[in-house]
């Protein structure tokens, strides 16, 4: 569908609510700089989500930085009375699986600790880039790409709730235990910090309009 | 005074709103503005388990519900129950040369808490637990005063923390990660699932099926009560 086919909200001074979808169309501007809200559940209303942009950097550079200790800390110790302290990170883990015989659940916690992870944060590079650049290039795939991160995100927390069942279960004293370790704290924030990132993301800077120009919010 | 119901006000979630701000807002219940790309389209019945997506970005934007209201309620009651039974019996059982060891889901919160990880615990408390127990009663309450015809009290706010626990809450993840956990456990000595595992596996189903029906019918309903008030 050629893009001079699609009428936009911002165009028809049309606002779709974000929280209960009620489609309001402005028929007269607010006086001074009162905020537009929606009429029936009071969420602020925009063309733009102000500040998209700066919000998703600040997320996603410190979640990039998280991710180096959440990868190469510990994120828990065992031990036992025969070999002592162990400490393992999420790549360790993984491997222990795959040498347990467990191949399709080594596949999982990869996928959900190292491959999601990974993949957000460099989709979500890609998105602020292009969308800082007001690109049109592939904008069918980078709204896919969008939704994509959006509906695989929280499936990273994974390696943490293991961790706590771990820490809760294992409990025999002089035996043997499990510990949490400070890396498991780093992962568990890279997942909250590219979780924000993302639902700070505005998609519809994918789809950039001539009039954007002069209105940057 | 007539009015048979004069203890319970319906909840008007109009005026509020509409008083802070000098701007006219005409609804446009005729159009989809699509949320991903700002696309505008006209509003089209959708049959029972069809779909609609924006043209231009193919964002999901609507769906024609397979699941009523009244069962939603069922699924809510079901889910309230199986998140009680799932948070008060153990996940799994370990049995290491005859020294039992079992957790429940608080349990391993409070242990992880102890092992000097609070963020960790609050976290974990937060997603795997209190979210989905309060989007499982948020649900309860809007669903049961939707069905008998009332808005309740407190009903917009309520619809934002909805919102909210939606988008936070894991079951799902923390289900598998139960899964995951039993079979490292099995890997070092005896692991038997307990019923908390199997109750939150049907918690995480019942809490999919919910969220997949999305929060437009509870808008629509209330609408149409506050209307007729």
């Amino acid at each position: 569908m050629s893009d001079a086919a699609v009428h936009t909200g911002s165009q028809m001074k049309l606002y779709g609510c974000p929280t209960c979808g009620r489609v309001s169309q402005l028929l007269r501007p607010p006086a001074g700089d009162a905020p537009l809200l929606c009429p029936r559940c009071a969420t602020p209303l925009h063309h733009r989500r102000p500040r998209s942009l700066q919000r998703t950097w600040a997320y996603l550079i410190a979640a990039s930085i998280l991710y180096i200790p959440a990868n190469l800390l510990p994120i828990m110790s065992t031990s036992n009375v025969f070999e002592g302290e162990t400490l393992h990170t999420i790549l360790g883990g993984i491997e222990e699986l795959r040498h347990g015989g467990d191949w399709m659940l080594a596949l999982i916690v990869f996928i959900a600790s190292i491959a999601v992870p990974l993949l957000k944060i460099g989709a979500l590079l890609v998105l602020a880039i292009t969308a800082q650049r007001r690109s049109r290039w592939k904008q069918v795939e980078r709204a896919q790409l969008y939704r994509m991160i959006e509906a695989v995100g929280h499936w990273s927390m994974l390696d943490v709730f293991v961790v706590v069942l771990l820490v809760g279960t294992i409990r025999f004293g002089a035996l043997g235990g499990v510990m949490p370790e400070p890396g498991l704290l780093a992962f568990g924030a890279v997942v909250v910090l590219t979780m924000l990132a993302a639902g700070s993301f505005d998609p519809r800077l994918i789809w950039p309009e001539e009039e954007d120009k002069d209105r940057p919010s | 005074m007539t009015d048979p119901l004069p203890s319970t006000p319906a909840y008007a979630p109009h005026a509020p709103a509409v008083a802070r701000t000098s701007a006219a807002l005409a609804a446009r219940p005729d159009l989809v503005v699509c949320h991903e790309c700002d696309a505008v389209h006209e509003r089209i019945e959708l049959a029972r388990g069809t779909i609609a997506r924006c043209q231009r970005c193919n964002a999901l934007l609507g769906r024609g519900h397979v699941i009523g209201t009244e069962k939603l309620l069922a699924f809510a009651v079901a889910s309230l129950l199986l998140i009680l039974i799932g948070n008060s019996a153990p996940i799994v059982t370990l049995d290491f040369q005859g020294v039992v060891s079992q957790a429940t889901l608080p349990q391993a919160i409070e242990a992880t808490w102890a092992a000097g990880q609070p963020f960790v615990a609050v976290l974990t408390a937060a997603t795997a637990l209190v979210f989905p127990l309060v989007f499982t009663i948020l649900r309860l309450y809007l669903l049961g005063s939707l069905v008998r015809g009332i808005v309740p009290r407190g009903f917009v706010p309520a619809m934002h923390m909805l919102v909210f626990v939606t988008r936070w809450g894991m079951p799902e993840v923390f289900m598998l990660g139960t899964l995951v956990a039993v079979v490292r456990c099995a890997s070092l000595t005896s692991a038997t699932p307990g019923i908390g595992l199997f109750a939150y596996g049907a918690v995480t189903l019942l809490i999919t099926a919910i969220t997949a029906a999305g929060t437009h019918t509870l808008w629509k309903r209330s609408g149409e009560i506050g209307g007729m008030a």
